[in-house]
């Protein structure tokens, strides 16, 4: 039995050796191994051999097997090792080729920077109130003490519906329809599509408003400068020039425009701003009294503050964009940029 | 409106304060300044000249040789082009090494052969006008070899200001004067009016009967007699050049420069030509017209104010006075008017002739009943001087509505709370003593002031307020954050599902859309849209037809899109847009206004790619967006057939939420596509979304994650062509008991041997239960009572 463990072990040991092909390397374990192998056989045989001699030859068989094992799992894995080799040299990629991407999709630029500004501003405790885009003369006028007569009307260049009905001119109407929900505090920014009967490179009959209307007890106008300066700081980054100067709108008061300085010649003067260094981007002011009446709050009481802003100016100063058509157009090659 | 620093300085010393300065401080007051212009700026070493002598030029016969005296050792001789001059003139003399404006240089050089030391220049040349006919002929008295820049008014600068509709009392030289006075805490100072009234009265000249006094408050005139109607002196029009106008005659002029100098409109009537020589400020009548100075026959309404003679309307009050008593060259005798008109009506009647003068404008921004007095006896007075005129004893001065004194209280700390600057009681009272309130009462707390005439938008404590932020600066105001105390009423609920739905819809690849909502009859008609869509809000005063009507739907302006951009080279498309429509359904007094999403696919999906060819989108790319959209929204929907008529007949459904239909997609129609102009390989979709963004979604409740493992198992049918395949996994997943977790459709085939008119669709059934490993026997039950199912709902047989 010694020889035939002798024998076993040098041919199975030589015919692993000569295997090249995990298969048959395979085919070589069960042929040895396996349930009925060889090995295993002999392993068996075991129970027929004397009770002094089992121990020893027990031994040697283990030790073959353990043996034969190990030279198969050592051919294997020079076998995968040759096998991997071929498959990397097979698979290689050509990396200047280029890569499937996924195509994504863009925001529109105004929706996008008014997204940016909600944002901004509810940070600060603001909320979102929206309102119709085709408005009453009442809430579009009137409520904001700009009565039939008044001549800050001629500047609106109004499309009408019918009378007494109007494609509102600025998103200032939903002060008004937000002060008759709720008694103050009121705090809420108001993004949304205003028109005028305008349209040149500069202007577009349907633009981009973006409100805001902060009423409560104390409400100053040194409140209005830090909470805008603030804005125009995150907005535009930081080492702008911030200016506040006198203007007039029928429904604040005191009222401001609120002019940076200019984001193409950082204020040394260009054609962007008209060589006075200052860009003008938004208006405001303190909440008029005769819109507080309007609206049945106490003006003794509260006070607040009221601001507007060109969303597609904000735009266009920051991005650089020249022309306003380009924001409505739709052109892809322009959308596809942002 | 212009402004000239030189004639502002008349009336205010600017001395020491630098132009830059000057226009900082305009504009922290409230002056807004769109632009400085220096005209001059750039001219250099133009002198008066003085033309000794003229010869023709010996080889040119459009060419002069001048000898001209420019103060210096020797004549100059210059060569020149003009014909207007003579030997004595006095003429802007550009020498050599000079500039002109647009930094054009004078040099040395020969002109046919004879040398030209310099160039005398035409008003054009100088930047004073478009005359360029000839030299610009300078009066007498000016010194030979004196620079002409200060004497042409040319080292000027010019604000161009813009005043804002508050302020009609800005609108004037005075106005900004007394601003800049006020400011600079420096004294204003008003010509004088001397006048040497002749010994007949006016009283028997004129009379002056108000018929309208809510219309016009005060009426003042004056008549001038023996008036010489001429060209103006050279200071006059230089003013009137300066702010931007043309001159035209003495008389005129002087009208214009008042208007100018007080802000106040006047007008001057040729007397003679007035029946009856009086005046009548009265309602127009009815079927009344009037020629206006512009040479334009309007027709007047029975609500215009006009000012008529004994016999008809000479003038539209405050706006444009008439062609038929226009003061002429034959002109002798002038009745001066000087009135204050209703600043509503002047602007209504202004509005509706579509009419805006420099008169309308500042009487529809209230004008100063106490400056048209001023204003009156200044014009007399430079009529006096400059026509030679002789004027009648006294003024005719009819005030049947004088305007309220108005008293406003200012409490000192009111004005610091609003500001949140503290500013002293003192420094409060005194901006506004110095801008002309006058104190009334005061005490520690409060003031009470008396309000000039002349500020109309001064009525109320925030006014004062604002005159005191203005002075103290709003560049030195306080800066504070608010401590904003957010209300618990939330005003738009549906901004954030709007945002995200549209981050998602970005998410999956589709590019944002932001179009003009505007649409129009035509464009409706091409897409295709239902008779209902067809009926929009249109607007009274669109921009063009185009833009006639509010958008009833996505559908129009996606198909322009989409033309506008395939026609630019797009490859494919894949937008969408999210954005209101409105329909004439009114509603408490507006129209109804809905959100809407579109979509749309066009082309190849994938872009093209090295390793294979492109797929092109196609109707089951957009209802897998729908799909996924819809699942995002947290809604369950159905799809029907629908023939709407932007659609491919057969390749369009509606989209039904509950029992209502929330919008339709589908393949374009080739009517539509033609009609566009663009490939029908489109795919388009509109829902409405207001009712969906607006359902609650509740919060998503976790369920366990399954122990066991599932049982899958396919099924593969054959069924008539006509059975729609989504039935059967909607068949499949209601026969299949609780045990069954899912069933996806995942193979169409068809094929001869299945027959005509048949197709056989392949389920895969996933089934899997809480508490154990289903078994085989488990599973074949279930997959029994489907294929039940399918064979008795749809006669399908097993393939």
């Amino acid at each position: 039995m010694k020889a035939a463990l002798e024998a076993l072990e040098s041919g199975a040991l030589d015919e692993i050796a000569g295997i090249d092909d995990l298969k048959i390397l395979e085919e070589s374990r069960v042929k040895y191994l396996g349930r009925n192998g060889q090995v295993t056989g002999i392993l068996r045989g075991l129970a027929t051999v004397s009770a002094e001699e089992r121990p020893a030859m027990g031994q040697a068989a283990n030790r073959v097997k353990q043996a034969i094992a190990d030279a198969l799992d050592a051919k294997k894995d020079t076998l995968e090792a040759a096998a991997f080799e071929k498959q990397t040299t097979a698979e290689a990629v050509d990396l200047s080729l280029p890569g499937r991407r996924p195509r994504p999709g863009h925001a529109h630029l105004i929706p996008q920077v008014a997204d940016e500004i909600v944002d901004i501003f509810r940070e600060l405790g603001f909320q979102v109130a929206t309102g119709p885009d085709i408005e009453t003369e009442y809430y579009n006028f009137d409520a904001l003490n700009t009565p039939a007569d008044h001549p800050a009307r001629d500047s609106h260049d109004t499309f009408f519906v019918k009378p007494g009905v109007v494609l509102r001119t600025h998103t200032s109407p939903v002060q008004m329809r937000v002060m008759e929900k709720v008694q103050p505090p009121v705090a809420v920014v108001v993004p949304g599509r205003v028109y005028r009967v305008d349209y040149d490179a500069s202007h577009s009959p349907m633009f981009y408003q973006f409100e805001g209307l902060l009423v409560d007890e104390g409400v100053s106008f040194a409140d209005l400068k830090g909470t805008l300066m603030h804005f125009l700081e995150r907005y535009f980054g930081p080492g702008h020039k911030v200016r506040f100067r006198p203007h007039f709108f029928p429904f604040t008061e005191p009222s401001a425009e609120v002019d940076i300085s200019c984001t193409m010649c950082k204020g040394a003067g260009c054609r962007v701003c008209k060589h006075s260094g200052w860009l003008e981007v938004l208006g405001c002011g303190m909440v008029h009294p005769e819109v507080f009446k309007h609206a049945n709050y106490d003006y003794e009481k509260y006070s607040g503050f009221a601001f507007g802003m060109g969303v597609d100016r904000l735009a266009m100063l920051r991005h650089a964009i020249s022309s306003i058509g380009h924001l409505y157009e739709n052109d892809l090659r322009f959308l596809e940029q942002f | 409106m212009r402004v000239s620093l030189n004639w502002l300085k008349e009336y205010v010393n600017l001395d020491g304060i630098s132009v830059e300065d000057l226009a900082h401080r305009m504009t922290m007051l409230g002056l807004e300044i769109e632009a400085i212009e220096e005209p001059g700026a750039e001219i250099q070493q133009v002198y008066v000249g003085e033309i000794l002598s003229i010869e023709p030029h010996p080889d040119a016969d459009k060419i002069v040789v001048c000898k001209t005296n420019t103060g210096g050792p020797e004549a100059l001789q210059i060569c020149c082009g003009a014909k207007n001059m003579k030997v004595g003139d006095k003429v802007p003399t550009a020498i050599v090494g000079a500039t002109l404006p647009g930094g054009f240089a004078i040099g040395r050089r020969k002109m046919r052969g004879i040398e030209s030391e310099g160039m005398m220049c035409s008003g054009k040349e100088l930047g004073l006008g478009d005359d360029h006919a000839g030299l610009l002929i300078l009066p007498p008295d000016f010194p030979v070899g004196a620079d002409a820049k200060p004497l042409l008014g040319l080292d000027d600068v010019i604000f161009e200001i813009e005043v804002t509709p508050n302020r009609g009392d800005w609108a004037s030289m005075i106005g900004v004067a007394r601003e800049l006075a006020a400011y600079y805490n420096r004294p204003l100072s008003i010509p004088a009016t001397p006048l040497n009234e002749s010994a007949e009265a006016i009283t028997g000249l004129t009379s002056v009967c108000i018929e309208n006094p809510e219309l016009c408050g005060r009426y003042l005139g004056r008549v001038m007699k023996n008036v010489q109607v001429g060209p103006s002196p050279q200071w006059l029009q230089s003013r009137l050049q300066a702010a931007g106008q043309r001159p035209i005659n003495n008389v005129v002029d002087i009208t214009n420069f008042v208007l100018l100098e007080t802000g106040h409109p006047l007008h001057g009537f040729d007397y003679d030509l007035l029946a009856e020589h009086r005046i009548v400020v009265r309602a127009a009548k009815a079927g009344e017209k009037i020629t206006t100075l512009d040479g334009q026959e309007r027709p007047l309404a029975t609500d215009m104010l006009v000012i008529a003679d004994g016999a008809k309307t000479q003038c539209v009050a405050g706006i444009m006075g008439g062609s038929h008593s226009e003061v002429s060259e034959n002109t002798t005798t002038v009745f001066l008017e000087s009135a204050w008109f209703n600043p509503a009506s002047v602007r209504k009647t202004s509005r509706a002739l579509q009419l805006i003068s420099e008169s309308s404008q500042r009487f529809q921004r209230g004008a100063d009943p106490e400056m048209a007095v001023y204003a009156l006896e200044r014009a007399a007075a430079l009529m006096q001087e400059i026509c030679g005129a002789t004027v009648a004893r006294g003024a005719i001065d009819q005030h049947p509505l004088p305007l309220p004194r108005k008293q406003v209280t200012l409490r000192h700390a009111r004005c610091n709370a609003l500001l949140g600057t503290p500013i002293d009681a003192e420094e409060q009272k005194d901006v506004l003593v110095r801008l002309g309130f006058s104190i009334l009462v005061e005490d520690a707390a409060s003031c009470t002031f008396h309000v000039p005439p002349r500020r109309h938008d001064v009525s109320m404590e925030t006014d004062l307020i604002e005159e005191i932020a203005r002075f103290h600066g709003y560049d030195r105001m306080d800066v504070s954050l608010p401590a904003v105390r957010p209300s618990a009423h939330v005003f738009a609920p549906q901004y954030q599902p709007e945002r995200a739905l549209r981050h998602f819809l970005i998410a999956q690849g589709l590019t944002e859309v932001f179009h003009w909502t505007f649409c129009n009859a035509q464009d409706a008609e091409k897409a295709g849209l239902a008779p209902a869509l067809r009926d929009m809000v249109a607007l009274e005063n669109p921009l063009s037809e185009k833009q006639g009507t509010m958008r009833s739907s996505l559908l129009p302006g996606l198909l322009n899109h989409a033309a506008y951009n395939l026609n630019r080279g797009a490859a494919s498309l894949a937008v969408f847009e999210v954005g209101p429509v409105y329909a004439p359904v009114w509603k408490n007094d507006l129209p109804t206004q809905e959100l809407h999403l579109g979509m749309l696919l066009h082309g190849p999906s994938n872009g093209t790619h090295w390793s294979g060819a492109a797929k092109s989108y196609d109707f089951y790319d957009l209802k897998g967006l729908l799909e996924a959209t819809l699942s995002h929204l947290g809604v369950d929907a159905t799809f029907e057939p629908s023939t709407a008529g932007t659609f491919q007949p057969g390749q369009n459904a509606s989209i039904v939420v509950g029992k209502q239909i929330v919008g339709t997609f589908g393949k374009v129609h080739l009517a539509v596509a033609k009609a566009f102009d663009i490939d029908p390989n489109l795919y388009l979709l509109e829902l409405a979304l207001d009712s969906l963004l607006s359902q609650a979604k509740p919060h998503g409740q976790f369920s366990a994650i399954p122990t066991f493992p599932p049982s899958k198992r396919d099924m593969a049918v054959v069924v008539d062509e006509a059975v729609p395949a989504g039935a059967l996994a909607v068949a499949a997943r209601a026969a299949g008991g609780s045990l069954l977790k899912s069933v996806e459709l995942f193979d169409i085939y068809r094929s001869e041997g299945l027959g005509a008119g048949k197709k056989s669709v392949a389920l895969n059934l996933s089934f899997q239960a809480d508490d154990k490993t289903l078994t085989d026997n488990d599973t074949q039950k279930q997959w029994d009572k489907i294929l039940k199912k399918l064979q008795t709902d749809y006669q399908a047989t097993l393939r």
